[in-house]
């Protein structure tokens, strides 16, 4: 039901959509635009909550992936992960910046889906089931992990430091919450 | 080492968040080159991941999109069109390749076997046309040789009937009269056979509406007995029978000869002794 927006286009091989990315090619910019803009505009959205700042850090992503895409090594995981980890980086980034200060960091899961629901975008409104579905079944510590790194755009070594939790037990909730994800969105 | 422990230490998702270390990345991703079970982790995690920012993800407004294509519109070209399904991908590529340089090797081949079939065709064509001309020559050989022999048979029946025949030759000349005066035809005849002869040793060349015409002149009186070919010299050429004759004179008459000889055009004349 989630998947109700997936997209019409002929699939493009990634080989082949790195190759046309390579060659600066329009219509290939387009479809990576039309295929991974949502999903990487969320990973934005759920850090920076403010819609107009989040399109901004959206904007710049989104032209430095373009105009980096030389750097990318296929070698190293897919375009997609190297696209979303340059469009966390950014939100991290701004939400850092002065004109953030620490604002950016209020973002909770509950505010994230409530967003969803209130906004008047029907599609969003139905994938605030969705959304909601997703995060069933998070424990305490699986839930504060999650909301911390994913929508507040903290490091996991931000999260230790900060509240004094060991390295390696963020990093194993970190596995856990994205395991509960992970089983949730195979059963959507 | 344990593979699983390493599968769920979390490390993997860290990876993909892009919070490691570049130490720690390249580590990843050697534990995924040689490790088949870490990869498949990693392949799914990436997969979930996207689907969970996909789910969770909203549609940027159609301005932002405007302003991206606007701030990269000198960086794109619309020179290489990808049609999705009809691209080759990379990997298929390679392996025909060798069948390419077999289809350049073939033409090259095909190219040299027609330059090769196109030079002999031009040399058969050519040796035909040399073998067609000979045939020719040949042919025109064969003719002249046959006229040859033709003559040849001629003259020698002629030099037969001279030595076997009983001919007597009469000397006709120009000196005498006033058409020619060097005009001198040697006229041999056999009284008993009936036979005569003329060479022509001397004679003016005619015009085409006039004929040399040989005149047996007996009791009788003149009597016309063929024409001469003037061109014809040193030849025999045979006349009309004749059984009775004192003198032989030729005179000019009109084209095909006259029934009457026409005097004031006597050219040569000879008595028989």
């Amino acid at each position: 039901m989630c998947f109700i927006f997936k997209l019409n286009y002929f699939p493009l091989e990634e080989q082949q959509l790195i190759s046309g990315l390579r060659a600066k090619d329009r219509k290939t910019t387009e479809y990576l635009y039309e295929k991974y803009s949502r999903a990487l505009f969320g990973v934005i959205s759920r850090i920076i909550f403010d819609k107009d700042i989040a399109e901004e850090v959206f904007h710049d992503s989104f032209v430095k992936i373009i105009q980096k895409i030389d750097n990318y090594d296929e070698s190293k995981g897919r375009l997609y992960t190297w696209m979303a980890n340059i469009c966390r980086n950014s939100a991290i980034d701004k939400t850092r910046s002065k004109e953030m200060s620490q604002a950016g960091k209020t973002n909770t899961i509950d505010d994230f889906v409530i967003g969803f629901e209130s906004n008047s975008d029907t599609l969003d409104h139905v994938n605030a089931i969705g959304v909601k579905e997703l995060m069933n079944d998070l424990n305490e510590d699986q839930r504060f992990i999650l909301e911390h790194i994913y929508f507040k755009g903290y490091t996991h070594s931000e999260v230790s430091e900060e509240f004094d939790i060991p390295l390696g037990t963020v990093k194993s909730r970190v596995r856990a919450a994205i395991q509960v994800l992970k089983k949730n969105i195979d059963s959507i | 080492m344990d593979i699983q422990a390493y599968i769920t230490s979390g490390k993997l998702e860290l990876y993909l968040l892009g919070e490691l270390s570049e130490l720690e990345r390249a580590e990843v991703v050697a534990m995924a080159a040689k490790f088949p079970e870490v990869q498949k982790e990693l392949d799914d995690l990436e997969e979930a991941m996207f689907a969970i920012d996909e789910l969770t993800g909203k549609i940027p407004s159609a301005a932002i999109k405007t302003k991206i294509f606007d701030s990269l519109d000198m960086e794109l070209r619309d020179e290489k069109t990808i049609k999705p399904t009809m691209a080759p991908v990379e990997g298929k590529v390679v392996p025909l390749s060798p069948w390419k340089s077999f289809a350049i090797a073939a033409s090259v081949v095909a190219v040299l076997a027609s330059a090769i079939a196109i030079f002999y065709a031009s040399k058969f064509y050519e040796k035909e046309q040399q073998f067609t001309a000979l045939l020719q020559e040949q042919s025109v050989m064969a003719g002249n040789l046959n006229q040859v022999k033709l003559e040849f048979e001629e003259k020698e029946f002629q030099l037969d009937k001279l030595v076997a025949g009983d001919f007597r030759l009469v000397k006709l000349k120009g000196e005498s009269l006033t058409m020619q005066k060097d005009a001198s035809v040697n006229l041999f005849w056999d009284q008993s056979a009936q036979e005569v002869f003329v060479a022509v040793n001397n004679l003016n060349e005619l015009s085409e509406e006039f004929d040399y015409q040989l005149w047996a002149i007996g009791d009788q009186g003149p009597i016309g007995i063929g024409l001469v070919n003037e061109g014809m010299k040193m030849t025999l050429q045979q006349m009309q029978a004749v059984a009775q004759a004192g003198t032989f004179a030729i005179t000019i008459e009109p084209k095909g000869g006259s029934v009457s000889p026409t005097l004031d055009k006597l050219v040569v004349i000879g008595n028989v002794v």
